[in-house]
């Protein structure tokens, strides 16, 4: 799974993107599971991050699979 | 109800006041809503000179016309244009621009409200560093002064993350599409007309109504592939047509030539196929569609798009022009046979190499050691040196009695921004800049100047150009790296290869900085974090491709 990374969490992590090996479906908070086992300093953005899943917020009813692209939206500020 | 033309553009340059809009709906709209988001002087208190944006661009986009899609059924309005820039935006100028035209005032208002508010709320933009307004007095803000800057060794990510935030796109330029390969597009093209801008024949046969359940047919006219005949067809009447023939009028099917039997002007057919075998109108593209958005790298697919679409001038990044210096008294030319003391230049073919295929006017040249004749050389081409959008100096950049590298780049007027950085190889690594202008000091060893090259320069030029800078990838070992615990971090050469869907790094022997052939075997960089003693084969690191 790839997953991208921008603004405040891109900078703790060090880097833009990330690829985790999953298999079958997860769930958004296994997806971060596995987000946090790779890179433990991102788990204090769990809460106010948002994921995104091919370049859309994903519900609470979203599943992700190895194939998808995910982003970690934190708290905007366009505008 | 009428479906609001929506027009979402992220943008790395500034934004041009006036829109198109308003003059595709005159006399239809009786509202012109137009709001801009203008960076203040102020964030947080602090005084600041500009502020940085990121975008997640292509879904901000999809986020911007969702939002806009949802309003317009509350709100009904004709068009909607967003324009946001991204990159460093000084104080004074425009971040976003929005304008809604309606038919009537009250919708045009709501709308450009409630899209601002959810704008704020859910789009993948993000504010990032505020650049202070004087960095080199400021006292009670954490962020360095020059002279602390100069102390400060920043790390490969500090290094990295100064040189982004110092370098940013050049101006666009407009350019033949055949001067074009290679550079980046720096706009959004669009499709000025359907593609195709009618139905197609995809057959040879006959062309008849789309829900014509006759068995006989007369044959009223032969049309062929580039014929524009449109007529009205009735029940019955058929046309003959040719693979890519336009169809004489909307709703039409085309019976393969196989299918039918002729008689004089008659056909009679069978029971029909599923397939219509009609390209229909706007099928590739619709009118209006982005077909290519702004950072695409402009290769031969991108190519034939624009000229299909009929852009032959599009906006692209500038041909860079790079100035490339070595030095050193001990360097010959690869044809002279060295003497004692004397090697061969391998940093210039280097230099040359890297820049193979990339668009730019590389101009090199060799200083003299001495640092007065070296001043006087400089000052022969000072023309040359002030057009430069790159300068490159090889060798001199550590601290020896001749490295002057960092005065001759002050001479230049380049502020430094860094000297050093921890990283091996390739510490004694100078970056200055001078308005939009850069340059490089790169220590003079070939393997410095292969990790510089890629840790670092191809960065910024990325930067310059509009394109996504390179970005570290993660791969596995396929066998172990035994590193002299080393406490700066290190790029270490490796070979990358794909073995069982796996990226796998096999790291390279290199006993110095001047190792050549592990140079010319490595096609990647694999990141050694500081104090490291030894990673075990299978171990997941970070690698940078330096493939391409």
């Amino acid at each position: 799974m790839h997953i991208l990374l921008f603004a405040q969490v891109k900078d703790a992590a060090g880097v833009a993107e990330l690829d985790v090996r999953i298999s079958g479906e997860l769930t958004s908070s296994e997806v971060w599971n596995h987000i946090i086992t790779a890179r433990p300093e991102l788990a204090r953005f769990q809460k106010t991050t948002r994921l995104a899943r091919n370049g859309e917020y994903a519900d609470s009813q979203a599943r992700f699979t190895d194939a998808d692209e995910v982003a970690l939206i934190p708290p905007v500020s366009g505008g | 109800m009428l479906e609001m033309k929506i027009e979402i553009q992220i943008t790395p340059h500034s934004i041009e006041p006036g829109f198109g809009l308003a003059v595709e709906f005159s006399g239809v709209a009786g509202a012109v809503a137009e709001f801009s988001g203008v960076v203040r002087d102020q964030e947080n208190g602090e005084s600041i000179a500009a502020i940085e944006y990121e975008a997640f661009s292509p879904m901000a986009e999809n986020e911007m016309r969702r939002i806009l899609s949802s309003l317009a059924e509350i709100h009904p309005c004709l068009a909607a244009k967003v324009v946001h820039r991204v990159g460093i935006i000084p104080v004074g100028a425009t971040a976003i621009q929005v304008v809604i035209l309606a038919r009537h005032r009250d919708p045009a208002f709501a709308m450009l409200a409630e899209f601002m508010n959810l704008l704020k709320k859910d789009v993948p933009i993000w504010k990032r560093l505020a650049l202070p307004l004087h960095p080199s007095v400021a006292t009670a803000s954490p962020l360095v002064t020059s002279a602390q800057r100069q102390e400060h060794v920043p790390s490969l990510s500090e290094a990295i993350a100064e040189i982004c935030s110092h370098v940013n796109p050049l101006d666009a330029v407009t350019t033949s599409w055949e001067q074009s390969a290679g550079r980046m597009l720096m706009e959004t093209v669009c499709a000025p007309e359907d593609l195709p801008a009618n139905d197609r024949s995809t057959r040879d046969g006959y062309g008849i109504l789309l829900n014509d359940a006759s068995t006989k047919f007369r044959v009223v006219d032969t049309l062929h592939a580039a014929d524009w005949k449109p007529r009205e067809l009735k029940s019955g009447e058929a046309v003959r047509v040719a693979t890519g023939s336009t169809l004489p009028c909307e709703n039409m099917r085309v019976i393969m030539q196989e299918d039918v039997q002729r008689e004089g002007d008659q056909i009679k057919t069978g029971p029909l196929e599923e397939a219509t075998n009609v390209r229909r109108r706007g099928e590739d593209i619709s009118a209006g569609q982005p077909v290519l958005t702004a950072g695409t790298l402009l290769s031969a697919g991108e190519l034939a798009l624009l000229a299909t679409v009929g852009c032959t001038r599009p906006k692209v990044s500038p041909r860079l022009r790079i100035l490339h210096f070595t030095t050193g008294d001990e360097v010959v030319p690869p044809d002279q046979k060295p003497m004692p003391g004397q090697i061969r230049d391998s940093n210039s073919i280097l230099i040359r190499g890297f820049l193979h295929n990339f668009p730019c006017d590389l101009w090199q040249q060799k200083l003299p050691e001495d640092f007065g004749l070296a001043k006087l050389a400089v000052g022969k081409i000072q023309a040359r040196i002030q057009n430069a959008d790159v300068v490159l100096v090889s060798g001199g950049a550590s601290v020896g009695d001749k490295d002057f590298t960092r005065e001759l780049l002050e001479v230049l007027g380049f502020q430094i921004i860094f000297r050093r950085v921890k990283l091996r190889p390739g510490a004694p690594l100078i970056f200055g800049t001078i308005g939009s202008r850069i340059a490089f000091g790169i220590p003079g060893n070939p393997l410095s100047h292969f990790v510089i090259w890629h840790g670092f320069v191809k960065i910024a030029l990325a930067r310059l150009t509009g394109a996504i800078p390179p970005t570290f990838s993660i791969g596995w070992l396929a066998t172990a790296l035994n590193n002299a615990e080393c406490p700066r971090e290190t790029l270490w050469p490796a070979r990358c290869q794909i073995s069982g869907g796996k990226l796998e790094l096999t790291p390279l022997r290199w006993n110095s900085a001047g190792d050549l052939t592990c140079l010319a075997t490595a096609n990647a960089l694999v990141r050694v974090p500081a104090g490291t003693a030894d990673l075990p084969a299978g171990a997941n690191i970070e690698f940078l491709s330096t493939a391409v």
